[in-house]
């Protein structure tokens, strides 16, 4: 049999195969784990529950934010046949060019899986697709719950919520793409306790795409959880009160409860509707906010430093007799030569300075803080001096970390000896050459929220709570910075003089705040009024000053600390003071005795007119 | 040839019936998993695959036992008849409406025929006849006692046996059934064994290193190092082989005896001129004679197109159910991928069934499969070998190629060494056809196995 041996070469061919099989299919089944994954794609999906966010209440339990249901529209493209596109853009209302665009994008995705098509249709829009939408096959909606802000206002304080971007991602896994993730405001501050914790459902899925069984019997699963709801201190009311008077000014109003350092209202002007943040016309109406030139989406409470003009004189009158440089008797005649000042009988005491807002009395009494003689070269003790001085104003929180629970807020600034060395060289200075601070002008900047803390901080007689928002979180204890109180520098028994003060600012003739006066409620006040200057075009030019008032009451047993800051509308005595206590009345009484008081403030226009001049730059301080 | 069918019992060749309803069994209960519908849960239910492959099963092993009683005479003497009758099979089945684009089923209800199955069975016993009753299988490598290797000399096969190869399988071209038709050059290995197509196979298997080579360079164009000429991927080719020629030219002249050389520079040089004009002709062929799909086909396997989601779907989730398996599989019945229900693997209960078992057995059982069949074809390798007749030593022999062709075109396609054809695993496929002629060249084996 001469070709017998042909039969091993057959042999080992088969055996050849067999073993390329076996060494191929231990590859591809042991080693290999591209295949797993790979099937796991394929045969395997979840859908995720997003949880409903936390509700938000105000201190009254009032629902300041809430949610409400919105649908995305999703399509199976290759169920999508004969659909008339030209009708379809117009019943939901976009353009051919996205139509045909989304359209692609969602072939190329999947012709059998569903591809969203248009996203957060408010409830009120999908009413009138719902009924037309059985013309479209392959077009079927989803819910989703959004954000709504029922009171409209507040937006400032709220803030919003957009998509996730990278940097979320990549910060937090938590996070997958699509998903909303609070921006601004409390959204962003309390984002963890308000988010919940998302459901996912694992399952099994044929090639179409459709559920066949739970993957694992559900071993995986997990129920969505619902976020915390938290209450605000913020007393809504009174919010949208202060939003109604702010109409037509710029500025802020800031509020708060001296007791606890519970933020009543923050009232930033102009604001906007915060429900234009929600859904799909986001986008679009951020554009369209972002280029009013009278910076809408700023806020100016937290963001903004002013400079506080003669509110700032209080701390001078406490830092002097804490310092023992004057006594609350002490008297400095109006000396217009070293400050100018306007007419008013000379000041002999604390109490009657702040009164009349004498400025070469708080000239004379800064430069005893400043110059007390610890070097006899007036420099060196100037330089000694501003820094006690320093210490003494950011022990009232100014140019300080408040540990607001918000984001974006500033700090004011308090110049040092450190700061006026690099302008006047070291010992190159003294309180001559840097006299305007202690009138709050000059390199003297402060935020709304440092000063309605300064407010609360009189009001409390030498101390303060970190101000902030939250009152409550459900199930969590509010931090306990807030809790523990902060003292300033000055012994409480200095307070009274400066509070006799401010009573008188408000309830003497002669007071520079007469129109915050209220019958029935005592309110301690002090005016201000800053001068201010744009830099426009390489040149400097003065503007209207901003008129301030800074405020607390009842006297005893103050409920109420407020500071309210109107740009560019002259004295503080004339806007600003009237409309703080509109505010305090709002508060207390709950009611308004005085309407034309209020009708005064709520028909003024007061935004200034720049025509003249060019149009506004934002201010380098007003960076978010 | 003994006379002992009083005694046929005794002779059976248990191990062979062993392999034949151990892999039918797997095969039935695989299916079953396969396209399990909860509707119809009775493993014998006639609406259901397993159940009809049962009723498959059952004519199946009538046709075993009558083909076990039968006389070996008996089937060589009608040998050509049945040939005759499959060819008319063949031609009429042109005639038949289209099933799912070739002209390859009679159906009868809710079954069909695939009388291509036949026509390899028709074809084994035609082709040991003719070349049992001619005496070229004993005459052609007498010179050479070791005939591994094959003389360099164009094997010359008769006409009428190369005619019994040809007729049918030009017949399946035309339904068109691509897969049957590969299976036919199975008949390759017989011949070889044969002493009669060694070069052809030797030839064969360059031919397909060539080919490979060809289609996944030719399109591509390369830079030589040193010199900045660009060339086409088909020149590269031929300066490669020119280079290997010259190789051999010198490993000749320095190693092989003067008087020996001028045959082998003429073989050189002949096999160089061939080797070109085949690169030209598979290019060539691949571009202008394949249909697209095909093209796609082969061009998936050789990894030139990568589109888990478009043409390569099929073999992406083929490859994906059985990598998936890990060692010891998703469990019985827990495939995620290659069943009906699930859906991901398309035929998954014919042509890809062995995806089914592979997901839910893992690597453990995958390599059991591949051990059953390959000893089943060592097997009918010894029937074969101990066939005293060359009759049978030939029918055994083409019932060997056909089963190994099967196993390793349906194995080596779904773990993606092979294009995409579509035929059956022995026994282990859904299919009557397929059941009824692999059971019947089964037992032609083993009968004549018991025999022997």
């Amino acid at each position: 049999m001469n070709n017998d041996s042909r039969k091993y070469v057959i042999a080992l061919m088969v055996l050849l195969v067999s073993f390329i099989f076996t060494v191929r299919l231990f590859y591809m089944q042991v080693i290999d784990d591209q295949w797993k994954d790979r099937a796991a794609e394929i045969s395997e999906n979840k859908v995720i529950t997003q949880p409903a966010r936390g509700v938000v209440y105000d201190r009254n339990k009032e629902k300041i934010i809430s949610n409400v249901v919105y649908y995305d529209l999703r399509v199976v493209p290759n169920q999508a046949v004969g659909i008339d596109s030209v009708e379809f853009i117009k019943l939901v209302d976009m353009s051919m060019e996205d139509y045909v665009k989304t359209m692609n994008a969602a072939r190329k995705y999947s012709k059998r899986k569903s591809s969203e098509f248009l996203t957060q249709i408010p409830p009120d829009e999908f009413t009138l697709i719902a009924p037309e939408l059985y013309k479209y096959p392959g077009f079927f909606e989803v819910e989703r719950t959004l954000r709504v802000y029922p009171k409209k206002t507040g937006a400032h304080i709220l803030g919003y919520m957009n998509e996730v971007n990278n940097t979320d991602i990549e910060r937090n896994p938590y996070y997958k793409s699509g998903d909303f993730i609070g921006r601004m405001g409390v959204e962003r501050t309390y984002e963890q306790q308000l988010r919940g914790q998302r459901g996912v459902k694992y399952y099994l899925q044929n090639s179409i795409g459709v559920e066949t069984e739970r993957y694992e019997n559900g071993k995986y699963d997990t129920l969505a959880v619902q976020g915390k709801s938290i209450t605000l201190g913020i007393d809504w009311e009174l919010q949208e009160y202060g939003e109604r008077l702010m109409r037509n000014k710029l500025g802020c109003v800031v509020a708060i409860e001296p007791a606890t350092g519970e933020i009543l209202a923050m009232v930033s002007a102009p604001s906007y509707d915060p429900n234009l943040l929600v859904g799909r016309r986001l986008g679009e109406n951020y554009l369209q906010l972002e280029k009013d030139t009278l910076l809408p989406l700023f806020n100016r409470a937290a963001g903004a430093t002013y400079p506080p003009g003669s509110t700032f004189k209080l701390i001078m009158a406490l830092t002097a007799m804490q310092e023992g440089v004057i006594t609350p008797e002490s008297g400095f005649s109006c000396i217009k030569s070293l400050v100018g000042c306007h007419n008013h009988g000379s000041a002999g005491s604390v109490s009657d300075a702040v009164k009349m807002s004498c400025n070469p009395y708080f000239y004379q009494i800064t430069k005893k803080i400043i110059h007390q003689g610890k070097s006899s070269n007036g420099f060196k003790d100037a330089a000694i001096g501003l820094d006690i001085w320093a210490k003494y104003v950011q022990s009232f929180g100014i140019g300080t970390d408040l540990h607001i629970d918000f984001p974006g807020v500033m700090k004011g600034f308090v110049p040092n000896t450190a700061y006026y060395d690099k302008i006047y060289n070291q010992y190159g200075w003294q309180f001559e050459t840097i006299y305007s601070i202690c009138i709050g002008q000059g390199e003297v900047l402060v935020t709304s929220l440092e000063m309605a803390n300064l407010a609360a901080i009189i009001a409390n007689r030498g101390y303060y709570y970190y101000p902030h928002f939250i009152k409550e979180i459900e199930g969590e204890q509010i931090p306990e910075i807030y809790q523990q109180k902060n003292y300033t520098m000055v012994d409480s028994q200095y307070f009274a003089p400066v509070i006799d003060g401010m009573w008188r600012v408000v309830n003497e003739p002669g007071g520079t705040g007469g129109r915050a006066r209220l019958d029935s409620i005592a309110i301690c006040g002090k005016t201000g009024t800053a001068e201010n200057f744009k830099v426009i075009n390489g040149k400097r030019h003065q503007m209207t000053d901003h008129s301030i008032f800074s405020a607390f009451a009842p006297m005893d047993n103050p409920q109420i600390a407020i500071y309210v800051y109107i740009e560019n509308t002259g004295f503080g005595g004339t806007w600003a003071a009237p409309l703080a206590s509109l505010m305090i009345e709002k508060y207390i009484t709950g009611s308004i005795s005085d309407t034309t008081k209020e009708n005064r403030i709520l028909n003024a226009n007061l935004i200034p007119d720049w025509s003249d001049i060019q149009p506004p730059k934002k201010p380098r301080s007003q960076r978010r | 040839m003994r006379n002992q069918s009083d005694n046929i019992v005794a002779d059976i060749d248990w191990v062979m019936v062993l392999l034949y309803f151990l892999l039918v069994g797997l095969g039935i209960f695989n299916i079953y998993a396969s396209v399990y519908d909860p509707d119809h849960p009775n493993l014998f239910d006639q609406i259901t695959q397993h159940g009809k492959q049962i009723t498959w099963l059952g004519v199946s092993i009538f046709l075993g036992v009558i083909i076990m009683l039968l006389e070996t005479s008996f089937l060589k003497k009608y040998a050509y008849w049945f040939y005759g009758v499959t060819i008319v099979l063949l031609v009429i089945v042109l005639f038949m409406p289209a099933v799912n684009g070739a002209r390859a089923w009679f159906g009868i209800g809710s079954f069909g025929i695939q009388p291509a199955e036949f026509a390899k069975i028709g074809v084994a016993l035609a082709l040991a006849k003719y070349l049992s009753a001619t005496d070229h299988s004993r005459s052609r490598n007498i010179q050479s006692g070791l005939s591994i290797i094959p003389k360099f000399s164009l094997t010359k096969l008769p006409l009428p046996a190369l005619m019994i190869l040809l007729v049918p399988a030009a017949l399946i071209l035309l339904q068109p059934d691509a897969g049957t038709f590969i299976i036919f050059t199975s008949f390759i290995l017989v011949l070889y064994r044969e002493g009669y197509a060694g070069n052809v196979l030797l030839f064969l298997i360059v031919a397909v290193i060539i080919a490979v080579v060809t289609l996944v360079v030719a399109e591509s164009s390369f830079i030589i190092p040193g010199l900045k000429i660009k060339l086409s991927g088909k020149t590269g080719i031929v300066l490669s082989l020119i280079t290997l020629g010259i190789i051999f030219y010198f490993v000749i002249r320095s190693f092989v005896l003067p008087r020996n050389r001028g045959g082998l520079y003429k073989a050189l040089i002949g096999s160089l001129v061939v080797a070109i004009i085949f690169v030209n002709f598979i290019e060539i062929g691949y571009s202008k004679i394949l249909m697209d799909h095909q093209k796609t086909r082969i061009d998936l396997v050789l990894g030139k197109i990568d589109d888990p989601d478009g043409e390569g779907y099929n073999i992406n989730r083929a490859k994906a159910a059985i990598g998936s398996g890990g060692f010891f599989g998703k469990g019985y019945m827990k495939s995620t991928l290659a069943n009906e229900n699930q859906g991901h693997v398309p035929m998954q209960s014919t042509d890809f069934i062995f995806c089914t078992w592979s997901e839910e057995w893992g690597f453990a059982g995958s390599f059991s499969l591949v051990l059953i069949y390959t000893i089943l074809l060592i097997k009918m390798i010894i029937i074969a070998e101990r066939q005293r007749s060359d009759f049978t030593r030939i029918f055994a022999y083409s019932v060997t190629g056909i089963f190994f062709y099967h196993f390793m075109i349906n194995v080596g396609m779904a773990i993606g060494l092979a294009p995409v054809i579509g035929i059956p695993l022995p026994f282990f496929s859904y299919g009557g056809s397929s059941m009824m002629s692999f059971s019947i060249l089964f037992f032609h084996s083993a009968q004549i196995g018991c025999r022997a």
